[in-house]
């Protein structure tokens, strides 16, 4: 089975009336500064404590895990930017710090004692933290979008 | 000076840090993916996110890609499954799971595969020839059903044959390689 958006791309791609917008390569390329040398990558898993919780309107809940960390991440949207506030589990210890990124914008902040950073205004979109441990491999989150 | 490394080696490469891999990454495989994109009927603005996106996915996965050599077609593959996801207009789209392997069907969009597209565009009897042309340079339907001389009602079971004769011919040809 094939599926017809690859056809149709084949043949825009052949037709070349669509071509990728210089702007697009560009931040393709940018993408590449947001590597994390060695980083083990936290995947979503299953948030229960607040499923079901939150209406429609409210704050967005995420939860990653990955070796033995848990990142939980709670957005909330307000005039065309996010917020976010989140929590690692178990406290890695003192000296962690935490950088919340976007594409276009990195915001580092050092972890309470409580395991607790929050961050404001960074623009809608691609989103991933990263957790830097003095003497272990950092741990960053897949990277999500967050929309309105 | 052109690259000459092949996907796998560039892969490779940008996994060890080397920028000017990634560059040439975006520029063989970038323009597979805008297609991807529009295709599955993103706005630019739109593309432009989930273009990026998959970029995202494969520096997640610099180390862990199974096949480095289909690099493209996984891009390909992870392009199309952010495109639906955005389309699905989740609040957030932490579900995409990027692709284990990418879709076979994406093959169509290797450079061979574009050729034997169009060569069996080509033999496609009429209204398909043209209509598959059009389609190709993104008119509206409007402007389609003028060009073709039909009713604009046709044009979507129109188009919808003719990807179907099309792609039963690409089946065909693969099935006697």
């Amino acid at each position: 089975m094939i599926n017809d958006e690859y056809f149709l791309a084949a043949l825009r791609l052949a037709a070349g009336s669509d071509p990728i917008p210089g702007h697009v390569s560009a931040a393709a390329r940018d993408v590449f500064r947001l590597r994390v040398p060695s980083a083990i990558t936290a995947v979503p898993a299953e948030c229960t404590a607040t499923r079901g919780v939150r209406g429609p309107e409210g704050p967005h809940m995420v939860r990653f895990v990955a070796a033995g960390l848990t990142f939980d991440l709670e957005v909330t949207f307000g005039d065309g930017l996010i917020d976010v506030a989140g929590q690692v589990c178990p406290t890695p210890g003192d000296g962690t710090l935490v950088d919340v990124r976007t594409p276009h914008l990195t915001l580092s902040r050092r972890l309470a004692p409580t395991g607790h950073f929050a961050v404001t205004g960074l623009p809608p979109g691609w989103l991933s933290v990263v957790c830097h441990r003095p003497g272990n491999a950092p741990v960053q989150t897949r990277w999500v979008r967050i929309r309105p | 000076m052109h690259d000459t490394r092949d996907p796998a080696e560039l892969l490779a490469a940008a996994a060890g840090g080397d920028q000017d891999a990634w560059d040439q990454l975006v520029s063989r495989f970038g323009p597979r993916m805008w297609a991807v994109a529009r295709s599955c009927g993103l706005g630019e603005s739109d593309a432009a996110d989930v273009v990026q996106g998959a970029w995202l996915r494969l520096l997640e996965r610099l180390h862990a890609i199974r096949e480095p050599a289909a690099v493209g077609a996984w891009l390909a593959t992870t392009t199309r499954r952010e495109a639906l996801q955005l389309l699905r207009k989740t609040p957030h789209s932490v579900a995409a799971e990027p692709p284990a392997a990418p879709d076979p069907a994406s093959a169509v969009l290797e450079a061979d595969g574009n050729r034997l597209l169009w060569q069996t565009v080509s033999t496609l009897h009429e209204p398909c020839r043209t209509m598959l042309r059009l389609v190709a340079t993104d008119l509206g339907s409007r402007q389609m059903a003028q060009r073709l001389g039909v009713p604009i009602g046709s044009v979507g079971p129109t188009r919808a044959r003719c990807l179907e004769k099309l792609r039963t011919l690409i089946s065909l040809q693969e099935t006697v390689q």
